[in-house]
C-alpha cells in the first residue's frame, strides 16, 4: 500500500497494523494510515470496507484485536485522554426521538461538562434555532444530520470525525457543510470525512485514505493520489481493435469503462505508451490514444478493481 | 466523581420523555386503582377466603400498608422494565455511541445513569404510596371507618419499615434490569427475558425445586418486603437475615457483573 513519507508533519491519527474481527470476518486488516494534524482527509471505500468499523475502532468504540494507533497524540487504550478533544458523527446520526433538538444536545453538553451556551451557539450554527424546541422526531432527515454535526462540534474538538455528514441534505446544505468544513480546517482543525461522493471529496479533501476489504489501497496528499493516474481514451472505428485494447487493458488490471466507439481507462499515465506498444504488436495499429487527468471517481475504480484482481 | 454526577445530571434531562413519565404514571393510577378496589372490597363487607387477613388486618396499624401493599407486584414489574427499557434503548437508539464519545470512561457513565435511573424509580414508588396512602386514609375518614391505628406511632413504623425493605427491593430489581440490557442490548429482547425470567421462569423451577428458589433473586427480593406486612407479599421462608444477606449478594453480583462485561463490549449499534 502507497504511504506518503512527510516526516517533518504532525499526525493526528496514526495507525499501526490495526486489526479487527467479528468472529470469521475481518473488517480491518493490518491497517497503517495516518492523518496529518490541520488537514480534511477524505476516507473513502466501497461498502463494507472497513471505515465504520475503523473510525469506532478511533473512538474507543470498539476493541482492536492486534496492532496500534495514536490519536491526537495518545494512545487507543487511554481515549479519556483524547476524546475530550474529539467531535464525531458516526453513520446515521442517533437521538432520542421524544427529545427536542435542544435538549437532545444539552444531554451530551451535560455529560461531556460543555457550557450551556454552546448549545444555542451550534443550534444558530446548523440553522436549527427555530426547530430547537420541537421533538426530534419530527425533523427530517437533513436536519437530524445537521444536527448530528452541531452534536460533532459541542467540544470545540481539534479532530472532527464524520461519517457520510452530507447524507440526506439538498445541494444547498451540502454546499454549507463544505463551507463550514472548510472553515473549521481554516483554523487549524483535523478533519477525517468518510463519504461516497467522491466529487464533494476531490474538491474538499487535502488527504486521501482509500480502503478496500479492511486494508488500506492508498494513504496520502490527494494530489499525489490525482498525479500518479489519469483517464486513458482510446478511440478507434474498428470494434475488433478497441476490444484488443480493452483486453490489454484489463489484462493489466486497470479499470475499463466502453463507450460507443472509445474506451476510458483509469491507470497510471506511463501506461498509455506501453498500450499503444502491445496494441501495435497484437495487430491494432489505428488507435487514437488521448491522456487526460483522472477523476477521484475514476482512481476509485482502478484501485478497487485492480486490488480485487 | 464529577463524571459521575455529570452522567447523572444527564440523564435527569432524559426523563422529560413522555414514554419515561407515562410509565410512573401508570404506575401511580393503576396502583391507586388497586389500592382502591381493595379498600372498596373490605369496606362493603366482602368475604371470602383471600379477604380473610387483610380484613383482620384493616383496624390493626398494618391495615393502610396491606391495602397500599396489594400493587408491588405491578411496581416491580413496572420499576424493571422501566430499568431495563431505558438502558437497553440507548443500543437499540444507536445513542450510546454518542454518549460514550462523551464519556469514555464507560463505568462512571453506566454508574450515573443507574443513579438517576434508581432514584426516579424509587421516588415514583414513593409517590405512588403516598398518593394511594393518602387517597385511602380521605376515603377511610370520609366513610367514618377509624384510622387512628393506620397513623398512630407502630403505623407509621410499620410503613417505614416496608418502604425500607421495598427500597432494597427495587434497587435489586433494578440492578436485575441493568445487567439483563448490558447483556441483552436490545429493548424488545431486554424486556422479553426480565419478563419472562421474573414472572415465569422462577415460578416454573419453584414448583419442582421450591428449596432452591428460595434464594433466587425475584424470591428473595420479593420475600424481604413480606417480612414487614406479610398480606403483601411471602414470607422468606429462610428468615428475614439470610433473605437480606442474599439480597444483597445479589444486588452487588449483578453490579459485578454488569462491571466486568460493560467496559469489554464493542459498541457496534
Amino acid at each position: 500500500m502507497p504511504l506518503s513519507t512527510e516526516p517533518s508533519r504532525v499526525f493526528a491519527i496514526e495507525t499501526h497494523g490495526l486489526s479487527k474481527h467479528f468472529g470469521r470476518h475481518t473488517a480491518v486488516d493490518d491497517l497503517t494510515i495516518r492523518v496529518p494534524a490541520g488537514t480534511i482527509a477524505g476516507f473513502i471505500g466501497p461498502n463494507g470496507a472497513g471505515k465504520t468499523t475503523t473510525i469506532r475502532l478511533l473512538l474507543g468504540l470498539v476493541r482492536s484485536d492486534a496492532g496500534s494507533a495514536m490519536v491526537l497524540g495518545y494512545p487507543l487504550a487511554e481515549p479519556e485522554r483524547y476524546l475530550p478533544r474529539v467531535g464525531a458523527l458516526v453513520e446515521a446520526p442517533a437521538f432520542y426521538p421524544g427529545l427536542s433538538g435542544r435538549t437532545n444536545l444539552e444531554v451530551l453538553a451535560r455529560l461531556g461538562g460543555y457550557p450551556g451556551s454552546r448549545v444555542g451557539e451550534l443550534l444558530e450554527m446548523v440553522e436549527l434555532s427555530d426547530r430547537a424546541r420541537d421533538r426530534v422526531g419530527t425533523y427530517s432527515l437533513g436536519m437530524k444530520q445537521r444536527l448530528g454535526l452541531a452534536m460533532a462540534l459541542l467540544p470545540d474538538p481539534d479532530l472532527l470525525i464524520l461519517d457520510e455528514p452530507a447524507n440526506g441534505l439538498d445541494p444547498l446544505g451540502i454546499i454549507g457543510i463544505r463551507e463550514l468544513l472548510r472553515r473549521l480546517a481554516a483554523q487549524g482543525k483535523t478533519i477525517l470525512l468518510s463519504s461516497h461522493m467522491l466529487g464533494e471529496l476531490e474538491q474538499l479533501t487535502d488527504w486521501l485514505i482509500m480502503l478496500n476489504q479492511g486494508k488500506a489501497l492508498f494513504c496520502g496528499p490527494a494530489r499525489e493520489l490525482l498525479a500518479q493516474s489519469v483517464e486513458v481514451v482510446v478511440e478507434a472505428q474498428d470494434a475488433v481493435q478497441l476490444d484488443l485494447a480493452a483486453r490489454i487493458a484489463d489484462e493489466a488490471g486497470y479499470s475499463v469503462t466502453r463507450e460507443d466507439q472509445a474506451l476510458r481507462i483509469a491507470c497510471p499515465a506511463g501506461f498509455a505508451e506501453t498500450l499503444n506498444r502491445l496494441a501495435k504488436e497484437a495487430g491494432a495499429p489505428d488507435l487514437i490514444i488521448r491522456v487526460k487527468e483522472a477523476s477521484l471517481e475514476q482512481l476509485f475504480l482502478a484501485l478497487v478493481k485492480g486490488d480485487r484482481s | 466523581m464529577i463524571s459521575v454526577i455529570r452522567a447523572f445530571r444527564s440523564e435527569v434531562l432524559k426523563f422529560r420523555r413522555w414514554s419515561v413519565l407515562a410509565v410512573a404514571g401508570v404506575m401511580l393510577a393503576v396502583s391507586t386503582l388497586i389500592a382502591y378496589l381493595t379498600f372498596h372490597q373490605i369496606a362493603s363487607g366482602a368475604t371470602g377466603r383471600e379477604m380473610t387477613g387483610l380484613i383482620a388486618a384493616f383496624h390493626t396499624p398494618q391495615g393502610l400498608v396491606s391495602i397500599i401493599g396489594q400493587a408491588r407486584s405491578l411496581i416491580i414489574a413496572v420499576a424493571l422494565v422501566m430499568v431495563t427499557a431505558n438502558l437497553a434503548a440507548e443500543w437499540s437508539q444507536g445513542t450510546l455511541r454518542n454518549l460514550l464519545v462523551c464519556e469514555p470512561r464507560r463505568l462512571r457513565w453506566l454508574a450515573g445513569k443507574m443513579l438517576a435511573l434508581v432514584l426516579f424509580v424509587l421516588l415514583s414508588m414513593l409517590l405512588t404510596l403516598l398518593i394511594s396512602g393518602t387517597f385511602i386514609l380521605i376515603l377511610a375518614q370520609g366513610q367514618g371507618i377509624q384510622t387512628t391505628a393506620w397513623t398512630s406511632a407502630e403505623g407509621l413504623s410499620v410503613f417505614l419499615a416496608f418502604l425500607g425493605n421495598e427500597v432494597l427491593c427495587l434497587i435489586g430489581v433494578s440492578a436485575l434490569g441493568m445487567l439483563i440490557a448490558v447483556l441483552t442490548r436490545s429493548v424488545a429482547a431486554g424486556v422479553g427475558i426480565a419478563l419472562a425470567y421474573i414472572l415465569v421462569v422462577e415460578g416454573i423451577i419453584a414448583v419442582v425445586l421450591p428449596q432452591v428458589t428460595q434464594w433466587f433473586p425475584g424470591r428473595v427480593f420479593n420475600t424481604i418486603v413480606g417480612t414487614t406486612v406479610p398480606l403483601v407479599g411471602p414470607t422468606p421462608p429462610q428468615g428475614y437475615p439470610a433473605a437480606l444477606g442474599a439480597a444483597l449478594l445479589w444486588i452487588v453480583g449483578f453490579v459485578v457483573a454488569g462491571a466486568v462485561v460493560f467496559p469489554r463490549q464493542d459498541v457496534t449499534a
